[in-house]
């Protein structure tokens, strides 16, 4: 007969749970502090200072939304982060279910590409696109082409969702299944592949727009006026003006990501959010 | 209904031969099984046929029509796959309209149809059900209706029971092989699985090393193997090497017995060694009354090993010529125990001789 093991001390083994609980609190709250503090701080500066000898409230926040250049700018970098997502999976999702269906010794390569903007410096990459971009006047002045260079950053984040995804389907059963039925690659592509990709697509989009909604060197370098832009220049002289500015933009990206991963789980599929089934 | 000639396809991977010069003949309405071990090239010729590899040489022809040209998504065949293969986001209905849709085909008769095969497989009452829903031996039922949604010139099977129990792979063959003779479609089977083979085609095609060894009906492949390697592989079979003594009298000696082969053909010259194949369920042991030695065998032997099968029983004997598999009822095995002395016999006219 298997031998049970019992503890020893029923006092002992309750004590030790309870010391470990305590740690795992204590640690709970550092991160959560470590978090939750500056963002309170922030909430808290921008309702701070007085207007007329009472308290500002949301004065600042209708200050800001007053700005003609607060919506502009807000507008401006919403149109980059949309186009960025669009241009994003237009080049990336075709792309992945190539190398995984027809190119598979490609993936490594792609892997490594894929976390190359991780080690190279925005100002180094911009620094390498100017002189290329420069003879495209068309695009080069036009804030249009800030979706163009968001892709490299949004990169590694949508090409290792759709990635994780495309290893979580039996792809090349489901490829072979559907052409068999009649269908066409593309026919496979958008009837079979997207949908089942629906997860990966909208976890990596979502980061995409926090890229796309964030990003302050290169659109600062070249000159366009951004969300994020426009925050720092409010920042140099209006620091109230700033902390509600930071606040609106957390919440607006909250929103969206929030939206669109609700938008995600309304599908029909199972796969979880990561694109693992 | 089609028929469907493969005819001197080749094919190889780097240095492997996967199919070499193979040809095959399936008539219109046929049920014909690839059946060999991994790596024989059975799904590859199948692969061929539905476009998704292309033999280096050879040709596919469908209705005497070359359909080599043509990508498979226009080759009108009907595939279920090993793979569980149902699109995950589709429910079951709307995998069997899928290929419907793409033919745009009305919706009312697609609905119709794939409710009518849902019926045919059993299968009406889970229509709604997603995938993950459905067990694995449902899941390869749809594939199934799936695959016949649009009346294919051919149905291509590659393997598609060995992910399920044995139990549902029983239930599924024959359902399988029901819904075949009910529609009268041509039908390409792939397997592994010798039983599967023979209990549901009208002929197997034995293949090894991208050549077809034997084609024949079932019946044929297991009682009369042309080669060793059908012999062998179809089976459990028992072999010994033996010399021809006589071939006139199309005798040869195994041990002790000399033995008369009552085979049409026997193309050998005396004093050639040969190799004889019994199946164990030709083989009858003899035990002896009250303690005395048995006879009128060929051999006596000892029983070495007790195999339990359900309805027969496996019995190894060690005799003077080696060791000797029978399969008995398991009534009759009864009376066996371990190290019985036992006398061997065989039917007659089951003894098949082979070139060494």
């Amino acid at each position: 007969m298997a031998a049970i093991a019992v503890p020893t001390s029923n006092k002992r083994r309750r004590g030790g749970h309870g010391r470990l609980q305590l740690w795992h609190v204590f640690w709970i709250i550092v991160a959560v502090l470590y978090f939750v503090v500056p963002l309170y701080s922030l909430l808290q500066f921008s309702f701070e200072g007085s207007v007329n000898h009472h308290s500002a409230g949301f004065h600042w926040f209708l200050t800001v939304f007053d700005d003609p250049q607060f919506r502009s700018s807000f507008w401006l970098s919403v149109q980059i982060a949309l186009e960025t997502v669009l241009v994003s999976n237009l080049l990336l999702v075709p792309t992945a279910f190539w190398i995984h269906l027809k190119l598979p010794k490609l993936r490594p390569v792609m892997d490594f590409v894929s976390i190359l903007p991780f080690v190279v410096p925005p100002i180094v990459l911009i620094v390498g696109l100017v002189p290329f971009l420069q003879p495209f006047t068309f695009i080069y002045s036009r804030p249009e082409v800030l979706p163009l260079i968001y892709v490299v950053f949004a990169l590694p984040f949508l090409y290792r969702s759709l990635d994780a995804g495309l290893r979580a389907i039996d792809l090349k059963t489901l490829s072979e299944a559907s052409a068999n039925l009649g269908s066409s690659t593309l026919g496979t592509l958008v009837r079979v592949v997207l949908p089942n990709l629906r997860q990966s697509i909208i976890s990596g989009s979502l980061l995409t727009v926090a890229i796309g909604m964030g990003e302050f060197t290169i659109s600062s370098l070249l000159s366009f006026n951004t969300f994020p832009v426009y925050i720092f220049n409010i920042g140099q002289s209006q620091a109230y003006e700033a902390a509600a500015l930071s606040v609106i933009s957390l919440l607006l990206i909250w929103g969206i990501m929030i939206g669109l991963f609700l938008l995600g789980r309304g599908g029909r599929t199972s796969i979880a959010l990561g694109a693992t089934r | 209904m089609a028929s469907v000639e493969l005819q001197g396809l080749h094919k190889e991977f780097g240095n492997v031969v996967a199919l070499d010069d193979l040809d095959l003949d399936v008539a219109a309405g046929e049920f014909v099984s690839l059946l060999g071990p991994s790596g024989c090239g059975k799904t590859t010729a199948l692969r061929c046929v539905a476009g998704f590899e292309f033999p280096d040489s050879g040709e596919v022809l469908v209705d005497g029509k070359d359909v080599l040209g043509l990508p498979a998504n226009k080759r009108n065949m009907g595939m279920v796959f090993q793979a569980y293969s149902l699109f995950p986001n589709m429910t079951a209905q709307q995998n069997v309209e899928f290929s419907m849709k793409i033919r745009r085909r009305p919706r009312s008769e697609r609905s119709k149809r794939a409710l009518e095969l849902l019926e045919l497989v059993g299968l009406s009452r889970q229509a709604e059900r997603y995938p993950r829903q459905l067990s694995g031996g449902q899941q390869q039922r749809v594939a199934l209706a799936r695959a016949l949604a649009l009346e294919p010139a051919v149905l291509l099977l590659d393997e598609p029971l060995s992910a399920l129990d044995a139990k549902v792979r029983v239930q599924l063959r024959e359902e399988v092989r029901r819904i075949q003779l009910e529609l009268g479609i041509t039908t390409l089977y792939v397997t592994h699985d010798q039983e599967e083979a023979l209990s549901v085609s009208d002929r197997v095609a034995v293949l090894s090393e991208g050549r077809i060894e034997q084609i024949g009906t079932p019946a044929e492949v297991y009682t009369h193997p042309k080669t060793s390697f059908v012999a062998s592989f179809v089976g459990t079979v028992n072999r010994a090497e033996v010399t021809v003594l006589s071939a006139s009298g199309k005798t040869v000696r195994w041990g002790p017995a000399v033995l008369k082969l009552e085979t049409e053909a026997f193309a050998y010259h005396d004093g050639d060694a040969v190799t004889l194949y019994l199946r164990p369920e030709d083989v009858t042991l003899g035990l002896g009354r009250n303690g005395t030695i048995p006879s009128g065998g060929l051999f006596n032997g000892r029983v070495t090993s007790i195999t339990f099968l359900g309805p027969v029983t496996r019995v190894s004997v060690r005799t003077e010529v080696g060791p000797v598999v029978a399969d008995l009822s398991s009534a009759e095995a009864l009376e066996l125990s371990i190290d019985s002395e036992v006398s061997v016999d065989v039917a007659p006219g089951a003894l098949r001789a082979l070139a060494s």
